[in-house]
């Protein structure tokens, strides 16, 4: 009786607490680590490094924004709007929005942002993503003054239109819009090079304060922001060396940080710190030079997957930090089918008898031979992580138990790149990683350079065009299923695994998403303005 | 005196300077790798983007040309701008750090030569004692541990285990910078830089004490009833001391590239991590750099030592 009624009073107790938290707490400084230090290029046009992005994507705001599963949300845009014919978006902004200097964004600012990309002295990278619009190419190459693609309606009012439809497009429209009225002065060829790129200017939830090199990144809340001012005052993006990190975790000198498989066992065991592991937006691979005769055979690269225990790769050697891969597309993203995916299941046996089957005899130091090609080949590995380290010798070892002879060739990241661009290589080890968006067509349409295995595919190509042209998202997500049991069967490279992220994150910290999509705890840092700090 | 530091700098030091530039540059062009590799992980990426970045960046030029445009710049004060999306000027990059490296590399040399120099009397005053036996093995141990284990050491007792210092990096946002705060931050990467150089001038205070403490005019001072600690400590130790003191401008460039790992250790935000990435991601201009800087200081700091050999020697003359 008297246990019971203890349970109940500390059941209230605990209710009342959750009850009180629920409540937004005004104020207070939120941490977040990073490893590597920005570059300081704070312009959402012109970075290419994924530090610059997390301060751009508190800084500004745009037109859209991504939401946990990867659905594009209303931002800057209020509306939009996509014509019948699936070859124009209109969207409707919001009234009133202000940069952080106090002046009105317009649809003037929205189409000065994306007309720079196109831009024919345009230094940035990010022209591919919108030469489809209409007129883009001309205006790139110079021949034009303007890009009939983006017509601004009104004030408030803004289209965007394509040639042919185009599917991939919308989710694209959410980089952060920049102020025309600083920056339409400066010719675009000397912007990357302009002060406005170190001290920037948005219309987002956080304005910037000061960056110190190696040292921090320090914003403080906009009080005017138009989508209610953040709870907290501050937030600093604080430089950590990688060793140091969990030390930095532990004396709570940072509330989140990304942390590395490695350091989970350490970190998850600290009090007062949570840990969430969610899927990430790309996979690893091996993959094969199909330019060479002796992988055009798709039995010998299926016959390879199965005599490689991925299992126990993922199992043992990541510790489960991750998902056996066997196709392009992660869990996380919308498109993923499992639906007639074979998933080869480690069977050396079944791998052997494939390959005697297609004709493979056991030659010289046992190594298989047919017709003159011998199944010995380099494995082009990156240097630098010791999970890929470990992986290729456990590939090496079960290609032996088969009778193909790796070679491993280790090698510094950019040298490995210049020898796949070179198309100098047997196989390699590397990873991707993939666009909201799930269109494959940057890596595996046949007309495109990165398609490094060299796979070309009639269907393949046909059913790459089809998803971009189709609107009606079902009917798309059948045509990228389609895509995935051709690649599934044809295995152009050898998936290993889908990876995950893990976040480490302050209980202090209250008003994160629990149970993460692929873009974290903090919904690729949205939720930045509206989480709060418990003391 | 004169006319011997202006050939130096003129005949030795400029040409010297420029067969180092010259063959630094050729073998980053030549090596594997190249500064838009990166560029291949960007999505959607359009590839006449890529050859555009490199006709911008003139990696697309030959070699003669490319460190031709590289020299003539640098000679007229301009290290060009950094290959890294954020195209900032090179001296920019550089200056903004020298503070915190300069400031590390100080402590460091304070440390190193504040205790190598009174432990290496000691050892050598007390030769063949416990004493002296100790520092030797200490000494060893000191010259042979590589400085980024014995950082990961001290941050691991101190930070993690005894949680009395911070685990690297500097004040945080908003921190009051205190001369208690500075020490705090600065103790750790100082042990860690300093501790090589500790061992180091131990044994060469140790040994070139023991040098002069053989020779005949301590004979004959010791003849003359002096007692030891007034033969050492006065007449021995200011020989023992001269070249010494020249070492230390031989040491200062060691001083710096070693602060080069140690910096990557701490996060102290320094030059270090500038350096290794720059030379991950090839970006050239930022490499000539740091390496010009530090050719330089190398240079200067040898410059140094010969003529204060000729300053605290009197015998020694350059013609």
């Amino acid at each position: 009786m008297k246990k019971s009624m203890l349970a109940a009073l500390i059941l209230c107790l605990v209710f009342g607490a959750v009850a009180a938290a629920q409540e937004p707490v005004k104020g207070g400084t939120f941490r977040y680590a990073l490893t590597t230090n920005p570059r300081g290029m704070f312009n959402p046009v012109l970075y290419t490094e994924a530090y610059d992005s997390y301060i751009i994507n508190v800084v500004y705001d745009g037109l859209i924004d991504i939401d946990e599963n990867l659905q594009p949300q209303p931002k800057v845009a209020k509306s939009w709007e996509l014509s019948e014919d699936g070859t124009s978006i209109t969207f409707y902004l919001h009234e009133g929005i202000k940069f952080h200097d106090g002046v009105e964004l317009t649809a003037h600012d929205v189409a000065y942002t994306y007309m720079v990309m196109l831009h024919p002295e345009y230094t940035g990278v990010r022209y591919g993503n919108f030469k489809v619009l209409s007129g883009a190419e001309d205006y790139k190459a110079g021949l034009t003054d303007t890009v009939p693609g983006i017509e601004v309606i009104d004030d408030y009012t803004i289209k965007f239109s394509t040639d042919e439809p185009y599917a991939p497009l919308l989710v694209q429209f959410g980089y952060g819009i920049l102020p025309s009225h600083l920056l339409a002065h400066i010719p675009v060829g000397e912007l990357e090079t302009a002060d406005f790129n170190r001290n920037p200017i948005g219309s987002g939830p956080f304005k910037f304060v000061e960056f110190l090199t190696d040292q921090h990144v320090l914003l403080e809340a906009n009080q005017d922001y138009f989508f209610g001012a953040p709870n907290i005052d501050t937030l600093v993006f604080q430089r950590v060396a990688l060793d140091a990190l969990p030390i930095y975790i532990r004396q709570g000198r940072v509330d989140y940080a990304e942390i590395s498989p490695e350091n989970y066992a350490e970190v998850s065991r600290i009090n007062g710190i949570d840990t969430y592991i969610y899927e990430a937006l790309n996979y690893s691979y091996i993959a094969f030079n199909l330019r060479q005769e002796r992988f055009n055979d798709p039995i010998v690269r299926q016959a390879i997957t199965y005599g490689f225990d991925r299992e126990t790769y993922v199992e043992i050697l990541r510790e489960g930090f991750g998902i056996v891969a066997n196709a392009p597309m992660p869990p996380s993203s919308w498109a993923y089918t499992n639906e007639g995916i074979n998933e080869y299941p480690y069977n050396p046996e079944l791998a052997a008898q494939m390959l005697a089957d297609a004709g493979w005899k056991p030659g010289a130091g046992g190594v298989l031979e047919k017709d003159g090609m011998r199944l010995e080949f380099d494995l082009l590995v990156p240097e630098g992580s010791r999970t890929t380290e470990q992986m290729v010798l456990l590939f090496q070892q079960n290609m032996e138990d088969i009778g193909i002879k790796v070679n491993l060739v280790f090698m510094e990241f950019s040298a490995a790149v210049d020898r796949v661009d070179a198309r100098e290589f047997d196989t390699f080890t590397m990873s991707w990683s993939l666009t909201v968006d799930p269109d494959p067509y940057g890596i595996w349409h046949s007309s495109v350079p990165w398609n490094d295995p060299g796979f070309y595919n009639d269907r393949s190509d046909e059913l790459i065009e089809m998803g971009r042209t189709e609107t009606d998202p079902e009917k798309r997500k059948e045509i990228y299923a389609e895509w995935q049991r051709l690649i599934n069967y044809e295995l152009p490279t050898m998936f290993l695994n889908y990876g995950v992220t893990i976040a480490a994150i302050s209980d202090r910290v209250k008003g994160i998403e629990t149970n993460p999509g692929p873009t974290g705890p903090l919904v690729d840092l949205n939720k930045l303005s509206t989480i709060w700090i418990e003391d | 005196m004169w006319r011997y530091i202006i050939r130096r700098i003129f005949l030795q030091g400029i040409p010297v300077l420029l067969g180092f530039t010259f063959l630094l540059y050729l073998l980053l062009t030549i090596a594997p790798g190249s500064p838009v590799s990166h560029l291949r992980g960007v999505p959607n990426v359009d590839p006449s983007v890529i050859a555009q970045r490199e006709a911008q960046l003139g990696i697309n030029e030959s070699f003669p040309v490319q460190y031709g445009k590289w020299l003539i710049r640098t000679l007229k004060g301009d290290l060009g701008l950094s290959f890294d999306s954020a195209r900032r000027p090179v001296s920019e990059l550089i200056m903004e750090r020298m503070p915190a490296t300069i400031l590390l590399s100080v402590c460091s040399i304070i440390v190193g030569w504040g205790i190598g120099i009174p432990v290496g009397i000691l050892s050598a005053r007390y030769q063949y004692s416990i004493f002296d036996y100790i520092i030797t093995f200490l000494a060893f141990v000191g010259i042979s541990v590589p400085s980024f284990f014995f950082g990961l050491v001290l941050l691991y007792v101190f930070a993690l285990r005894l949680n009395v210092l911070p685990a690297g990096g500097f004040f945080l946002a908003g921190e009051v910078r205190t001369f208690v705060g500075y020490f705090q931050y600065l103790i750790l990467p100082t042990l860690t830089l300093g501790l090589s150089s500790i061992a180091s001038v131990a044994r060469y205070m140790r040994s070139s004490l023991l040098e002069v403490i053989g020779q005949d005019f301590l004979r004959t001072a010791r003849a003359k009833g002096l007692s030891e600690n007034v033969v050492v400590y006065k007449h021995a130790l200011r020989n023992a001391l001269l070249p010494i003191l020249t070492l230390m401008g031989f040491m200062i460039p060691s001083i710096f590239s070693g602060a080069v790992i140690v910096e990557n250790i701490f996060a102290w935000p320094g030059l270090g991590s500038l350096a290794i990435q720059a030379v991950n991601e090839r970006n050239y201009p930022v490499i000539m750099g740091i390496n010009l800087m530090f050719a330089v200081l190398i240079f200067i700091g040898s410059l140094i030592a010969d003529i204060s050999y000729a300053v605290v020697d009197p015998r020694i003359r350059y013609e």
